[in-house]
């Protein structure tokens, strides 16, 4: 009964005429973006960051949120009409997607796209509204070694499954700690790595760092990236968006599968959006009786991915929510939203800011009806959208980052910063360093190191207490073998190849 | 990209070094537990260390990689990066608006070849938008400059 009156209490948040029109906002803003294929939903939330600095929390991450799974709809047009991923959540989608468009089907495409979308969308609220409770009551007996077992956990995953070098992966990481550390210390009171410059004194704004490694470092990829804009010649007649009781019948199951794949692997640290779609389509072609279709325009191959990424999309909010812990870059960015309006989620969030919670909650259906509605008749205006010449968009996103970078401190030194930061971005993805790891790190470092010193005066210095509590002992158990993980890879793959050359 | 990423190992490396002299400065260990100085040594320590696998990898693989660092239009980068500095430097006497309105304009015109009166609609634009939505609804200090904007 709980969940049904504090749901209610959510749509009387959710449905005030503000929530409305700014969920509104963010879904068609997520919509653009997502069609855009020279900007992403951590760059898109991070540009509107600084613009909910005079608006309440809760209207605020219902817009940000709506960015969120509205960007998993908009990719799909992309990949659907021009086979150019407008999302890497989307990436699976361009394989059947676009051979659908090429035999004239574009329509049941992207229909099939938003409505497995809308289906496991809706299903994965349902079961994050049931979920998430019961993940903060669960982390209430959380106390300094949990929460530093969990960041140390979260940060272990991401190195095994976030895929790329894992010395990479841990150097992102580290940068991003000592990013962290930068500023006074708040037990000893002295100051760190400020290096004799007063900006420094209070920290790198994480606002600083997120518009100049997703916003300015974003502008410098994109120049060096081709991107395609022949947009194919496909005919949007209204009758021809809606699917067929076939094309419904070969979906159905995968829309399904795809729904619960997404919201089991977006809630794991770096499981993401991207890796759900890629998994639940990879388990759509074993199951299917024909998986020779897949790759030639199989309904089922668009429906699943595309189902899966949005289930992930919402998912992501139960960690970010429940224990304050982000899953991916946009959640990352998300959190230290949470952390610029004065708000720490984590189990207490369900407590004091139920409102916040519950209205965000009930705002994503309101999202999800106004995607499935604005995917099936705003289409062809989408299509126009990606006419626009980078050049205009490239002004847009260093305006929104500059002033965003700005407005973290009203000062002049934090522009300077963001440019650094924005070539130390472009750097590291021209050189394969994930800056996804340095965000997440930045975000977790404070509670990571704070957690980590009270567990260490709670014991008198004994690492011991790490492994002395249950839940903490497993956190870090599974950290550790996730930093060994990589090593024992290493190890096999070596003792593999000398095998080969002493038998050659 | 071979000496690339010999390059970026050797500035892991310095940063490394560095984040671990400057820990040492500070108290490894406060009154009642870890001192300031405890978690940001670590990291510098195992920095030195992923920089030294990270230059051991790029030298066993140099000259075998395919792909390189200078791309054809990474000078349209540099180009980009360059006006952003001057913009950034016109600031303290153009102002903020009109600074972001400037950069905005001439890129578009030096590298996107729109027309000049697009380019000018486009500036003005961008300067009454950062006005209005950040100096005006949001309050926000905007630095105006000499010129007032």
């Amino acid at each position: 009964m709980d969940i049904f009156a504090n749901l209610l209490t959510g749509f009387t948040v959710a449905l005030s005429w503000q929530n409305i029109l700014f969920c509104g906002l963010g879904v068609l803003f997520g919509q653009l973006v997502g069609v855009l294929p020279g900007i992403g939903a951590p760059t898109a939330i991070a540009l509107l960051l600084p613009l909910t600095f005079s608006m309440s929390p809760t209207t605020a991450i219902i817009m940000l949120a709506g960015i969120y799974y509205g960007v998993a709809y908009g990719g799909t047009i992309t990949s659907v009409l021009i086979n150019v991923p407008g999302e890497s959540s989307t990436v699976m989608t361009t394989l059947d997607g676009h051979q659908m468009a090429l035999q004239g089907r574009a329509g049941p495409a992207l229909s099939v796209a938003a409505l497995g979308s809308f289906i496991a969308g809706t299903l994965s609220v349902v079961v994050l509204m049931s979920f998430a409770p019961i993940l903060a009551r669960f982390a209430l007996r959380f106390g300094p070694a949990e929460y530093f077992g969990l960041t140390a956990m979260a940060f272990g995953l991401l190195t095994v499954l976030g895929g790329g070098d894992p010395v990479k992966i841990i150097i992102a990481t580290l940068t991003g700690l000592f990013f962290a550390t930068i500023g006074i210390d708040v037990v000893s009171g002295l100051p760190r790595f400020a290096f004799g410059v007063p900006e420094l004194l209070g920290g790198i704004d994480p606002i600083v760092i997120i518009t100049g490694m997703f916003g300015i470092a974003e502008v410098f990829n994109s120049i060096e990236e081709e991107v395609r804009t022949d947009i194919l010649k496909a005919k949007f007649r209204f009758r021809d968006v809606f699917l067929t009781w076939q094309d419904w019948v070969k979906s159905r199951w995968g829309i399904l599968r795809g729904a619960v794949i997404g919201f089991v692997v977006g809630m794991l640290p770096a499981g993401g959006i991207t890796t759900a779609s890629f998994l639940a389509y990879l388990m759509e072609k074993r199951v299917s009786k024909s998986p020779e279709r897949f790759g030639r325009g199989a309904i089922e191959g668009v429906a699943a991915p595309e189902s899966a990424n949005n289930a992930a999309s919402i998912s992501g909010f139960a960690p970010l929510l429940a224990l304050g812990l982000p899953g991916s870059p946009t959640t990352a960015i998300l959190l230290a939203g949470f952390m610029m309006w004065g708000i720490r989620p984590g189990p207490m969030l369900f407590q004091n800011n139920a409102d916040l919670v519950w209205g965000l909650f009930a705002s994503m259906y309101v999202g999800n009806v106004m995607l499935v509605l604005m995917n099936i008749f705003l289409i062809p205006a989408f299509v126009t959208v990606l006419r626009l010449p980078y050049t205009i968009l490239m002004g847009l996103i260093v305006v929104f980052s500059t002033v965003g970078a700005f407005s973290a401190n009203n000062n002049l030194f934090d522009i300077w910063m963001m440019l650094g930061l924005g070539v130390l971005g472009y750097l590291m993805k021209k050189l394969h360093y994930p800056v996804v790891p340095l965000i997440l790190a930045l975000v977790l470092g404070k509670l990571a190191e704070n957690s980590l010193r009270q567990a260490l005066t709670l014991s008198g210095g004994s690492m011991g207490i790490f492994f002395k509590r249950p839940i903490s002992a497993v956190f870090v158990s599974l950290a550790i073998l996730a930093y060994l993980f990589p090593l024992v890879q290493w190890a096999v793959k070596s003792r593999r190849r000398r095998r080969g050359l002493a038998e050659e | 990209m071979g000496v690339a990423n010999l390059l970026a190992g050797i500035v892991v490396l310095f940063f490394g070094s560095l984040v671990t002299y400057s820990a040492s400065q500070l108290p490894y260990r406060g009154e009642y537990g870890p001192g300031p100085g405890f978690l940001p040594l670590w990291i510098g320590i195992v920095l030195i260390g992923c920089a030294i696998a990270t230059i051991i990898k790029a030298a066993r693989q140099y000259g075998h990689e395919e792909q390189t660092f200078i791309h054809p239009k990474t000078r349209q980068v540099a180009f980009v990066f360059a006006t952003l500095i001057v913009t950034f430097l016109l600031v303290r006497v153009v102002g903020l608006s009109l600074g972001l309105a400037l950069f905005t304009g001439f890129t578009m015109r030096a590298a996107g070849k729109h027309s000049w009166i697009l380019c000018i609609v486009m500036a003005v634009v961008t300067t009454a938008v950062v006005r209005v939505i950040f100096g005006v609804m949001l309050d926000i200090p905007l630095p105006k400059g000499v010129v007032g904007l």
